[in-house]
């Protein structure tokens, strides 16, 4: 049967055909609705994990049950996990594991742009890398037995474009895959250095295999017979790029992309005139063609990030672009249309207020990310998920008397109980006096509210236990927990006044229920009287949606206005009222 | 269809009008013709507010899944400055559908406008062959906004000659479960026909 579907979907279509038991992972951007997809199919367990790494561990002991384990997450995700990952190699699997990185060339909704091929490698794990939507859906499939067969995790490499095209997917039945039931094998699964030696020579011995099998594969790996003039050796969306631009050049299409195939590549080469190799991002098919003897071009023909398409690959292999740009906008300017956060949302008046107190803001991963954005522009750093805490506490020591007492830490709860802790740990265990506001919405909003420890809900949208952020700070032995809402900006400035000036670690916990969650009422949308309206801009300078300006003066889109009243509290004409809360 | 056998309609608009349950309606809509489709969306980031654009390309045998700037056949644009945002999409011969709304992005300081002046004036000169289509009106008149995608799906459907009625209703089948909810999606999309008579 045909279907339209979602790379993603497909990814968990093919896990359910695969006979998979077990789904955990991270969300985030292009790897999330892998298991939504997942959650509704029966006899399977899915469930969000707070961090990749526990969802990567989780599934290890999954897979020594002997049951079959999908787990996934971004990019970045994978370095929160590679500790896990990197060892799980030694450890090898009972039941088949696998790992989706979905990696996000381009950097659409990334904080860089890693070509994660290299961590297989790193690694010494098989790697799969499907092009289009149908082959996430067989690679999926036929992973898991890959996995037992060469006794390791298979690192399932995605991109964005491969994850979020839909596109015609076959459906087949399930396959059978009987649980293998758990062995104690204490020589492989426990890793004490004199194991883990043993161990590495099936590491070395896994590879050979696997290589061999890369070898022999015209299934993963397989040859498209055309001209002997060019040989291009591709992988993943490039190949559908290659396919589109070339036709008729012969194509080595790699599937299995760690270890290389090295025989099969050097059979190949001898076939055609010249090699090509196009990929994405860094050369790292390139680099070990090369490397193997094979005389091959590749990355001087293309841009050295970002990622490829049709008018830059037909430029590198024909000369020019298939089509001619025939519409200028070169003598238009057209205004950008950033994201940013919605009306009604209870980041934006702890922005507000973080920005007129000239607070020094060391932030995080999340929508609140957006705060850094003009015209809010209350956000001074952005690294890593959960790097706000330990940052905001270097900076708050080093940073001289001009620092002192003016630094927070801004976090938001899917990101606090992603590594947030830890780092909270750290303050409470070095003697900080650093402050960290926790934004509580209670989901994880900007991947599309998934549900984390604190929403009290699981990811089929059932009923769980919930943690309290404010019981963990307190847990971890911070004195000082404020919690409060964020519409009410006068005493919002006094709770942070006050624990910015405690000379010892402070949460604050702002607490307001995401805007776009079902349940969520709100106020009638807020009035503009112009009469009184003195056109000095501060409630433009809020930055919403909801207020436009229009010839010269403020106007109210009520279709978007929540009435959160973030506005009305900075107009000193009282020129623009709430009609009546309603409560949000 | 076009002699190197593919279709490329290019959607785009802001976050929230619809835009890809309009994609996705036209997707199966060929799919229910036998034809090979691949779409390109948006997640994440950029749908807080932001521009969103989805690719929709259609033939026997569809590769790669992002249609060339240059490439594209149709462009169906929800808002005005997301139509000239992707105006170098366009074929010489393409044709783009646009509904007659402004959003202007986040305003930043009361002094500064954020929109282009003039803007269908430069639209109506830049684009080879252009339809307007008062898609957020015609809703508002059938009593609900959210049709906008549908009617602009409507409209575009004319010039889709190999697509038939019976691949459409397969589609609306497939999308919308509640009988309510199908006819009133069947309604709209007849209301966006009606913009391009003669087809
Ligand atoms: C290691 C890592 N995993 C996942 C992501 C994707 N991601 C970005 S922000 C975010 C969570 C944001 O949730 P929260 O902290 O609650 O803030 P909100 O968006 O709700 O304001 C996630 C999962 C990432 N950037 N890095």
């Amino acid at each position: 049967m045909k279907q339209m579907m979602l790379g993603n979907e497909a990814v968990a279509r093919g896990a359910f055909e695969g006979g998979v038991a077990f789904g955990s992972g991270y969300p985030g951007t292009p790897s999330t609705e892998i298991l939504e997809y997942l959650a509704p199919y029966e006899n399977v367990v899915v469930q969000w994990a707070p961090n990749e790494k526990v969802g990567l561990e989780v599934a290890m002991g999954a897979s020594l049950a002997g049951v079959r384990a999908l787990v996934t997450m971004k990019h970045v995700g994978l370095n929160v996990a590679a500790d896990p990952f990197f060892s799980a190699s030694y450890m090898g699997v009972n039941g088949g594991l696998v790992v989706v990185s979905a990696d996000d060339p381009a950097m659409h909704s990334s904080q860089n742009e890693q070509d994660n091929r290299w961590l297989a490698k790193a690694a010494k794990v098989v790697m799969v890398e499907p092009s289009d939507a149908e082959e996430a859906r067989w690679m999926t499939r036929e992973a898991f037995a890959l996995s037992e067969q060469f006794d390791t995790p298979v690192l399932f490499r995605m991109t964005t474009r491969v994850c979020h095209q839909t596109a015609v997917v076959n459906l087949e039945d399930p396959l059978e895959a009987p649980a293998r039931g758990y062995k104690k094998d204490i020589p492989k699964y426990v890793l004490l250095p004199g194991h883990g030696r043993l161990r590495r020579h099936e590491v070395e011995k896994r590879l050979l295999a696997a290589a061999a099998f890369g070898n022999e594969s015209d299934r993963w790996n397989p040859v498209f017979e055309g001209s002997a003039d060019v040989g291009i050796i591709t992988s993943g969306v490039s190949f559908s790029y290659v396919r589109e631009t070339m036709p008729e050049a012969s194509i080595l299409k790699l599937g299995l992309t760690n270890p290389l195939p090295f025989e099969r590549i050097k059979r190949f080469a001898e076939t055609v005139k010249k090699v090509i190799v196009v990929e994405e991002l860094d050369p790292y098919l390139e680099e070990q063609v090369r490397a193997a003897g094979v005389d091959a071009t590749g990355q001087s023909l293309r841009p050295y990030f970002g990622e490829l398409n049709l008018p830059l690959l037909e430029e590198a292999l024909l000369g020019e672009a298939r089509n001619k740009v025939t519409v200028s906008l070169a003598d238009v300017e057209i205004p950008r249309r950033p994201p940013t956060l919605c009306p009604g949302c209870g980041h934006r008046p702890v922005f507000k207020v973080l920005r007129d107190m000239r607070i020094h803001v060391m932030g995080d991963i999340g929508c609140y990310t957006l705060g850094a954005l003009k015209p809010l522009g209350a956000m001074e750093s952005c690294l890593c998920m959960g790097g706000s805490v330990g940052m905001a506490e270097g900076l708050e020591r080093f940073g001289g008397p001009d620092l002192e007492g003016r630094v927070v830490g801004v976090i938001g709860d899917s990101t606090f109980f992603h590594s947030g802790i830890a780092g909270l740990v750290d303050m409470v265990m070095n003697g900080s006096k650093a402050t960290v506001l926790i934004l509580d919405n209670a989901t994880t909003a900007m991947t599309g509210a998934q549900p984390n420890p604190g929403s009290g809900v699981d990811i089929r949208g059932a009923p769980a236990p919930r943690l309290d952020p404010a019981d963990v700070c307190r847990g971890v032995g911070v004195k000082r927990v404020v919690v409060v809402e964020p519409y009410d900006m006068e005493n919002l400035e006094e709770v942070f006044a006050e624990e910015l000036a405690a000379p010892e670690v402070s949460v604050v916990i702002v607490r307001a229920p995401c805007v776009l969650n079902e349940g969520v009422t709100f106020a009638e949308p807020v009035e503009l009287d112009l009469e009184l309206c003195n056109q000095c801009g501060l409630c433009i300078r809020v930055g919403c949606m909801a207020i436009r300006e229009k010839d010269g003066y403020p106007e109210i889109l009520a279709d978007l206005c929540n009435g959160c009243g973030v506005c009305v509290q900075v107009c000193s004409e009282g020129a623009l009222t709430i009609p009546e809360k309603v409560g949000a | 269809m076009e002699k190197d056998g593919i279709t490329n309609v290019l959607l785009s608009g802001v976050g929230g009008q619809g835009i890809l349950t309009a994609s996705r309606l036209l997707a199966m809509a060929a799919l229910h013709r036998g034809f090979d489709v691949k779409m390109s969306e948006v997640h994440g980031m950029s749908q807080r507010g932001g521009n969103v654009d989805t690719h929709v390309r259609i033939g026997e045998a569809v590769p790669s899944p992002m249609i060339p700037k240059g490439g594209a056949h149709f462009l169906v644009s929800f808002e005005k400055l997301e139509a000239l945002r992707y105006l170098d999409y366009l074929r010489p011969d393409g044709v783009a559908f646009v509904n007659r709304l402004e959003i202007s992005p986040l305003t930043l300081a009361l002094k500064q406008p954020n929109y282009v002046d003039d803007v269908d004036r430069i639209l109506d000169e830049k684009a080879p062959h252009l339809i307007w289509v008062d898609g957020t009106e015609m809703a508002r008149e059938l009593g609900d906004v959210r049709m906008v995608n549908v009617i602009m799906l409507g409209a575009l459907a004319t010039r889709l000659p190999f697509l038939e009625e019976a691949d459409w209703e397969a589609a609306v089948k497939e999308r919308f479960a509640k009988p309510k909810v199908r006819e009133a999606v069947a309604n709209a999309f007849r209301k966006g026909a009606e913009v391009c008579p003669g087809r």
